[in-house]
């Protein structure tokens, strides 16, 4: 394994068994996945597709049924090396008997975070997660937004170097997605490895490095966004001033050209190998260049692309 | 030791979660009441007023010792999988063992608590009555301790592959016919049947003989134990706790959690 790769999962396939009978059901075709030191990983998908069942099997509570999944460099049926990893369900659940610094104790001792430094530790995560306050309310008390961030907490508190996120976002408001975003950016500034489930596609475009699609059991697409398709395919958005009625409906015909704008500024989407053609033709018949410009595939794009099935590989 | 330290750390949470049960302090209501009970029920009759006082509370103490070990017992690791706290804590740096060992720990703690209040209240209506205290006494509730262990050891193998209802129907079936095993295999060695006289022989070896632990005769008619009896059935009853305990970590080391 090389040395900066944190997380690497090599044809991974899980089956289950949806009752009782011998009939198995594949939620993972062999998928692949690298993550790297210290980025943060966006792992999106539909519902359904296999996400927080790769995320189970990485953090040791399903066992797969072919390939191989390791982190840190050891094989995630291993138990000690958890010690440098932390991981935050989706909608997390807790004893709602014990405070929030009662919680954070807890997982402190199961990590065999040393007596001496305990309480200490667990006030600065407290203070870190914004819950200072609240540190000794009972959390059946707390709030989603607070639990979600105590459910981060206690996947910190023993200081780990990667951190797993179930759907960190899911069912809060614009402000505690907010918060929960800076919270991981800060995380990730601190050093730590962060890998991300998420549907939230706005959150992955903000924060994210790089990011994997799974659709159906299968990686559609890994990379970075940038370069999702092909260079031959990019598109360009060439807008004009003083362009002749004519014109646009000549570069619509010749170059396939999408037309926007309204007056005087009429924008041009072509393909790139259009682009410079487009513009010398623009230039003959008068027009203006006001600007070109590579139009940048959104996530939201490649994620629709590749649930259609447009998007098939890695991009790594 | 980072395995002690979880196993510790999970039995005190245990502990914790354990005594807030409202059915716990419902079956410790009533077995004071029956053990209060049993002074005025002694109270009705001319002769042995204090060999009734005691046969029925250590009655009392058995029966719902056993009832609070399997129905807190029964939902001891299924409610971790459905409350899903089981997700933060088997992806800490623990092993499945541990947890197992764990949460027995807890609950067996919690057994022994609430056996140490019932039998206070014990030697003090004993006192209060007038009735004998011996060795023979501590004996017989040391012993209680044991079966107690036993059955949460069986209750927690159950609980941590099934549901707390079928839990709940292995754990009671194991409990009675532990109690009868002595009996069955008395019944089946006068037999004239091969068959009924071996069935009833891999019965008795097949299950724990609970009745090992039952020495209430003995305390409350005064009469010797032997220190190898004794020694016996708490080695008896260790070992089927370790294999009731491995059975319980072996089936949830093959558990999804899904």
């Amino acid at each position: 394994m090389e040395r900066d790769t944190i997380v690497r999962v090599s044809h991974l396939v899980k089956d289950f068994r949806p009752g009782f009978g011998l009939r198995r059901k594949r939620v993972l075709h062999g998928i692949d996945l690298e993550v790297r030191r210290g980025e943060i990983f966006g792992f999106v998908g539909p519902n359904g597709a296999g996400k927080t069942t790769t995320l189970k099997i990485l953090m040791g509570l399903i066992r797969a049924t072919e390939g191989e999944a390791r982190i840190l460099g050891h094989d995630v049926r291993e138990t000690a090396f958890r010690e440098h990893i932390g991981f935050a369900p989706e909608s997390p659940y807790f004893y709602d008997f014990l405070t929030g610094a009662e919680t954070l104790e807890f997982y402190a001792r199961l990590c065999a975070v040393p007596r001496a430094r305990r309480k200490q530790r667990v006030r600065e995560v407290l203070a870190q997660v914004g819950l200072a306050a609240a540190a000794d309310a009972r959390l059946r008390t707390y709030s989603k937004g607070m639990l979600q961030r105590i459910g981060i907490a206690q996947a910190i508190v023993h200081d780990p170097s990667v951190v797993f996120l179930d759907e960190p976002m899911s069912g809060l408001d614009p402000v505690g997605r907010k918060e929960i975003r800076d919270l991981v950016a800060q995380l990730n500034a601190d050093g730590k490895t962060i890998f991300m489930n998420t549907h939230i596609l706005s959150d992955v475009e903000t924060i994210c490095d790089r990011v994997a699609i799974i659709v159906e059991g299968r990686i559609a697409y890994q990379g970075e966004l940038e370069g999702a398709l092909p260079v031959g395919e990019r598109r360009f958005d060439a807008t004009f001033s003083a362009l002749s009625p004519e014109f646009a409906d000549e570069a619509e015909a010749r170059f396939g050209a999408e037309l926007s704008g309204r007056g005087e500024r009429i924008t041009l989407r072509v393909i790139e190998k259009h682009v410079s053609e487009l513009l010398q033709c623009a230039l003959a018949h008068g027009a203006r260049i006001e600007e070109v410009v590579p139009v940048r595939l959104g996530l939201e794009a490649l994620f629709l692309e590749a649930v259609a099935g447009k998007i098939q590989g890695d991009a790594r | 030791m980072r395995w002690f330290g979880a196993a510790v750390a999970i039995a005190a949470n245990t502990w914790r979660d354990a005594i807030r049960s409202k059915v716990l302090y419902v079956l410790l209501f009533f077995a004071l009441l029956l053990i209060a009970t049993s002074a005025t029920l002694a109270t009705l009759s001319y002769v042995e007023r204090e060999r009734i006082l005691q046969d029925v509370s250590l009655a009392a103490i058995r029966f719902f010792g056993a009832a609070i070990a399997i129905f807190v017992g029964v939902g001891l690791v299924h409610r971790e999988v459905d409350r899903r706290t089981i997700f933060t804590i088997l992806s800490k740096p623990v092993d499945r063992s541990a947890f197992i060992a764990g949460k027995y720990l807890g609950l067996v703690a919690t057994l022994w608590a609430l056996l140490a209040v019932m039998s206070l209240c014990f030697v003090l209506a004993s006192l209060a009555a007038g009735a004998p205290l011996g060795m023979a006494h501590a004996i017989a509730l040391g012993l209680i301790a044991v079966e107690l262990a036993v059955v949460v050891a069986f209750a927690t193998l159950f609980s941590s592959f099934s549901t707390p209802f079928l839990a709940g129907c292995f754990s009671l079936g194991i409990y009675l016919l532990g109690h009868l095993t002595r009996n069955l295999h008395a019944i089946g060695k006068t037999s004239i049947s091969p068959v009924v006289r071996e069935f009833t022989l891999i019965v008795k070896r097949s299950l724990p003989d609970l009745e090992a632990f039952n020495r209430t005769i003995e305390a409350v008619h005064g009469l010797p134990i032997s220190g190898a009896e004794v020694g016996w059935s708490v080695a008896m009853g260790l070992a089927w706790t370790f294999g009731f305990l491995l059975a319980a970590v072996m089936a949830f080391e093959r558990r999804d959690f899904r």
